[in-house]
């Protein structure tokens, strides 16, 4: 009996010379998941100037400037602008005026001058130029006194 | 009945995900499942300035039209570069599914001729199983 145990034991002992010892290996998986994300900094308010023919009150007129705000998002998202619904003129504008709300961006993606939605793609930051006309026609005009409108930026 | 509501709804929020802070709102995509005649959405309005600012968070449908939600809180001030949760509670309103947009809008500085209102908008899709 002790033959046969020391046999087996001596077989396992030859069967093992020789063998490398073998580390295990495994994988560690690390997963992320970024949703889109939109971040809109208000930089500066825009200015309006008066047209020398007194219909035309806009950012894009000279001496005007065009509000500025800063995005900054991961792209997937859409960028607009509401129609202006918020205004203050002076008591001597009783004529109707028509608003206009357009922006562009320059930076991470370029977007020309425009008044409708869209997409943001590129990931980055970029700027919006917001700009505002005010139009009337007809004979009517602008007066004198102070305007002031609100510009809705959205993105989502 | 209305705590109840709320409170089964609640319950829902666990299927939002939670998205670190720092940003105007996080997150901006979500699908929520619930159980109850509402759904629950959590969101974080951040503010990226360095001055403190007030923020209203408003419900739209997809066409833009306010939607009757509790907002908890709906307006508040928020300290520069901080962020904190809102819960926002949505009616189904007989309906299966609704999509909905929550908004975080920012309110403009004052005095100046064209003020820009910054809005950020979130769209969240509520589904409701019996």
């Amino acid at each position: 009996m002790k033959f046969v145990r020391a046999a087996i034991g001596a077989a396992l002992l030859v069967g093992c010379a020789g063998q490398t010892a073998s580390a295990a290996t495994g994988n560690v998986l690390f997963n992320g998941s970024i949703t889109a994300t939109c971040t809109l900094t208000v930089n500066s308010n825009g200015t309006m100037t008066v047209s020398n023919n007194l219909q035309s009150l806009s950012s894009h007129n000279a001496g005007g400037s065009a509000g500025s705000v800063q995005v900054d998002t991961t792209g997937g998202v859409q960028l607009s602008v509401d129609p202006v619904t918020t205004t203050t003129v002076p008591s001597s504008d009783t004529t109707a005026t028509t608003w206009t709300p357009t922006f562009a961006t320059t930076g991470a993606q370029t977007i020309a001058e425009t008044g409708t939605a869209t997409a943001l793609t590129v990931p980055g930051t970029s700027t919006i130029a917001v700009n505002l006309a005010g139009i009337k026609g007809g004979t009517n005009r602008f007066s004198a006194g102070s305007y002031q409108a609100t510009v809705t930026v959205r993105c989502e | 009945m209305t705590k109840l509501r709320i409170l089964l709804a609640s319950l829902a929020i666990g299927l939002v995900p939670l998205s670190a802070a720092a940003q105007s709102m996080t997150p901006m995509r979500g699908e929520v499942r619930s159980f109850t005649d509402a759904f629950a959405v959590r969101v974080f309005p951040g503010n990226p300035y360095d001055q403190r600012i007030r923020v209203e968070i408003h419900v739209y449908d997809q066409d833009f039209q306010p939607i009757d939600a509790q907002i908890s809180p709906s307006a508040f001030l928020l300290a520069g570069q901080a962020s904190r949760p809102v819960l926002v509670v949505v009616p189904f309103d007989g309906a299966n599914d609704r999509k909905v947009r929550i908004c975080t809008e920012s309110i403009p500085f004052p005095g100046e001729q064209t003020q820009i209102r910054a809005q950020i908008c979130g769209k969240f899709f509520g589904h409701r199983r019996f």
